[in-house]
């Protein structure tokens, strides 16, 4: 049955494909359009750079009102990302407006990725090397940047057999 | 209109409209074409992207079209009233501008 997140939902699918913004890539899934799955590239001269990062999105009836819940399934190490790849992003919580669509939500987690906002950590490893030993930092970073790799991989050749 | 301009009445004492070269052409028909649109600064509805001038996306399904109405907030910002009566229920801003919210007018 179509509702008016649904519809809302086919919207934001529909700019995605007409007008992709650069570097990141969101499809609903093959059979339930309130789960997406969505892929965010790591930005250039970043040490996230190359990294293909996984992540869902999982709308509720009441978006575009409420934001959906957004998780990397990809490991990550930043300084706001939980250990279950939860993020704490203002804009996913009390800042959202129902303006939002998918594409600006993960440009804007995007970005997040090379400024992390060390003042609400939700991996105080992260946010403490960041703010104290930036090479340390960079490293666990390059460490998931080539974990990313793997997986997509996995998927692919998944994808491949199936 | 006619290119059959008599010099013997415009003719003044200089006698400038006598050397008048004859004219070219004729128009004979014109078409004009006239662009509009609506008078605000946003047309379509940041909530539900539907130009605000339709219906919104839940009353198209519930075949309310008819009473889907426009809403104007003092800061020039308009949405389906529809819309935005749910969006202020939770948080009562501008979703475009994050100014408090105030009605400026409703309807079509």
């Amino acid at each position: 049955m179509s509702t008016p997140a649904r519809r809302r939902l086919m919207r934001d699918f529909k700019r995605l494909q007409e007008d992709p913004p650069a570097g990141v890539s969101a499809a609903p899934t093959e059979n339930n359009i309130m789960l997406w799955n969505a892929v965010i590239f790591g930005p250039h001269d970043t040490p996230f750079e190359d990294g293909t990062f996984k992540l869902t999105l999982e709308f509720t009836e009441e978006y575009p009102n409420k934001p959906p819940t957004v998780k990397f399934v990809s490991k990550m190490f930043h300084p706001n990302v939980y250990a279950d790849g939860g993020i704490c992003l203002d804009i996913l919580q009390n800042r959202w407006s129902p303006t939002y669509d998918v594409a600006a939500i993960l440009t804007s987690i995007q970005s997040l990725l090379d400024e992390p906002n060390p003042n609400s950590p939700a991996n105080s490893l992260a946010a403490q090397l960041y703010q104290e030993s930036r090479r340390e930092y960079e490293k666990r970073v390059a460490a998931i940047v080539e974990q990313s790799w793997l997986n997509f991989q996995l998927q692919i050749d998944s994808l491949i057999s199936s | 209109m006619s290119n059959d301009i008599d010099s013997t009445e415009n003719d003044g004492e200089n006698g400038i409209d006598s050397q008048k070269p004859e004219k070219m052409f004729t128009l004979k028909k014109w078409n004009a074409v006239a662009m509009w649109s609506w008078d605000v600064e946003c047309d379509t509805c940041a909530i539900c992207r539907v130009q605000v001038m339709d219906a919104c996306l839940r009353c198209q399904g519930e075949n309310k079209q008819d009473d889907c109405v426009v809403i104007w907030g003092e800061c020039n910002h308009s949405f389906h009233n529809c819309c935005m009566s749910l969006w202020v229920k939770q948080n009562n801003r501008c979703p475009l501008c994050q100014q408090e919210w105030s009605v400026q007018r409703i309807g079509i």
